[in-house]
């Protein structure tokens, strides 16, 4: 469990980066954070794990102060997977790269060996074990960076943009293994941008502004408030401008719509064929 | 890394940032010559020390004494080893007054590069004849060490939260770790100067032969005056250098 009390931080003195942050993400959660660029979201998550810590207020990891742990003790529990997988990678092996984390967070070399093959299992990435990180493609890199993290088993998974270059049938895997992590009662955060891959796979969704919480609830709640959407410069989800678009013809499509089921329902009710 | 940051240009209103880069160049080039051309204690204090109202005067002593701070490791390295290995006869006495010289280096270069803007620097080149793509090249390589300096940062964010200590352990251990940082390092700009080499081309770099520029440097009276005085400053102390003999409390060594 994750509880961050009124966080303030700023990098320069100058400019504010967070502004009283308040959240409690419990163990086992799906969420998503959200919002503009600037808004203090990646500052968010690099407290979680120790690198950055608060000018003010407290981050609780687990029941204990995260004042208390070392980056590396945290990185145990929180496990951050960046945006750019290029600033992590440097050994000329992927499985020596997914080792040489798990050996730093106090794993013995036959445990660390059993991780990483797991891992590159798991990930589809078996093929590239022995391959230089340096000459995969960008998607590849990016899912190594993830394999990285992932071996290590932290209990808390934060993602920065994980969907960022990645294809659709890539996103809709790393959405199934990010769901069956979760199933094995693995916390999931995610940063991105990206609408419709939170609503498809995040029950809740953080939306921040300017160093604040703007909205913290359920995801269809959160991206269907044009407040919100408007705040955060966020692109409403297609499925709720079909919503509205429907609605605005046949009033009794309801005007907030978050699933695909319910607009198949809603459209096979004005079509009169039963589902 | 921090003390890259002297080297770094910062936006102020200063007499300093108001001079012609050209003049600036001279002085910058007069006081390096200086601090390598003596090898004592004393005047190599002295040099330093007239450095410094220079540096107030550009509004950036702050910024100068946090990046020496963050110099001293290297400083005590350079010390220590050299006090260690050297040869000459009183090897702290000369290790202390190498310190002193590479501070005094470092910020002879610092006045100029804190208060050149890139652009003021490659416009300078090329007024004095450097060819565009030189000078371009030069101006870029200026513009990109904030950039690489922040790379440097959230590379170092990712490998600590990969459990790598960076303050923790013997130097051996430190120096081990400096790996994981490099490496990336060197390969993101690499692809960086890729991409960039690229976007310039798409975008018909060196298309046509003959330049115009909107902006030109006018050389004011100060300017000269700066210029003047640096040659004047640099004549006198070769000469001193090779014709005069330092007064004793000049050539001052440590006992050891």
């Amino acid at each position: 469990m994750i509880l961050v009390e009124d966080i303030h931080f700023s990098y320069d003195g100058i400019y504010t980066a967070l502004q009283g942050v308040s959240l409690q993400i419990e163990k086992g959660e799906r969420v998503a954070i959200m919002g503009t660029n600037g808004a203090g979201k990646t500052t968010l998550i690099k407290h979680m794990n120790g690198l950055l810590r608060p000018q003010h207020g407290r981050v609780i990891v687990d029941g204990t102060d995260a004042k208390s742990l070392s980056i590396a003790e945290l990185s145990r529990t929180v496990g951050l997977v960046w945006q750019n997988p290029d600033h992590q990678l440097f050994l000329d092996s992927v499985r020596k790269e997914i080792e040489f984390g798990l050996k730093n967070l106090g794993f013995s070399p036959e445990e660390a060996n059993e991780q990483c093959t797991q891992t590159l299992k798991n990930l589809g990435l078996e093929g590239l074990a022995e391959r230089s990180p340096f000459a995969l493609s960008g998607g590849e890199r990016k899912r190594v960076a993830l394999a990285t993290v992932l071996a290590t088993e932290p209990r808390v998974l934060a993602l920065d943009e994980p969907t960022i270059g990645q294809d659709a049938h890539q996103k809709e895997r790393l959405a199934s293994m990010l769901l069956d992590l979760n199933e094995r009662e693995r916390t999931v955060i995610v940063v991105t941008h990206d609408v419709e891959f939170v609503i498809e796979n995040f029950p809740r969704t953080i939306a921040m502004a300017d160093g604040r919480i703007v909205a913290d609830g359920s995801t269809s709640s959160v991206l269907s408030n044009e407040d919100v959407l408007e705040r955060c410069s966020l692109t409403p989800p297609q499925l709720t401008v079909a919503a509205r678009a429907l609605h605005k013809v046949f009033p009794q499509v309801p005007e907030r719509l978050a699933l695909l089921s319910e607009l198949e329902n809603a459209v096979s009710e004005i079509l009169g064929v039963v589902p | 890394m921090s003390f890259l940051e002297v080297f770094q240009y910062t936006r102020q209103e200063s007499l300093v940032h108001n001079l012609d880069p050209r003049s600036k160049m001279m002085l910058a080039f007069t006081l390096a010559a200086i601090s390598l051309l003596f090898l004592n204690i004393v005047p190599l204090m002295i040099i330093l020390m007239a450095m410094i109202p220079l540096l107030a005067s550009a509004k950036s002593l702050r910024r100068w004494a946090r990046s020496m701070k963050g110099m001293s490791y290297l400083l005590l390295f350079i010390i220590i080893f050299n006090t260690l290995l050297s040869t000459v006869s009183n090897p702290f006495s000369h290790s202390i007054a190498l310190a002193i010289r590479l501070l005094a280096l470092m910020t002879s270069f610092s006045i100029f590069f804190l208060t050149v803007h890139p652009d003021q620097l490659a416009q300078a080149l090329i007024q004095m004849r450097v060819r565009f793509e030189f000078a371009f090249a030069m101006s870029m390589a200026m513009r990109y060490v904030p950039t690489l300096g922040q790379e440097a940062y959230a590379i170092m964010d990712a490998q600590k939260a990969r459990g790598v200590e960076l303050d923790k352990g013997n130097v051996l251990k430190r120096i081990r770790n400096i790996v994981p940082i490099i490496v990336p390092l060197i390969i993101v700009s690499i692809r960086r100067a890729l991409s960039v080499a690229e976007s310039m081309e798409s975008r018909g770099f060196g298309a046509s032969e003959n330049r115009t520029y909107m902006e030109l440097l006018k050389f004011r009276k100060r300017d000269w005056a700066v210029l003047f005085a640096s040659l004047l400053l640099l004549v006198t102390s070769i000469y001193v250098r090779l014709f005069v003999p330092l007064p004793a409390w000049m050539l001052l060594q440590l006992p050891f």
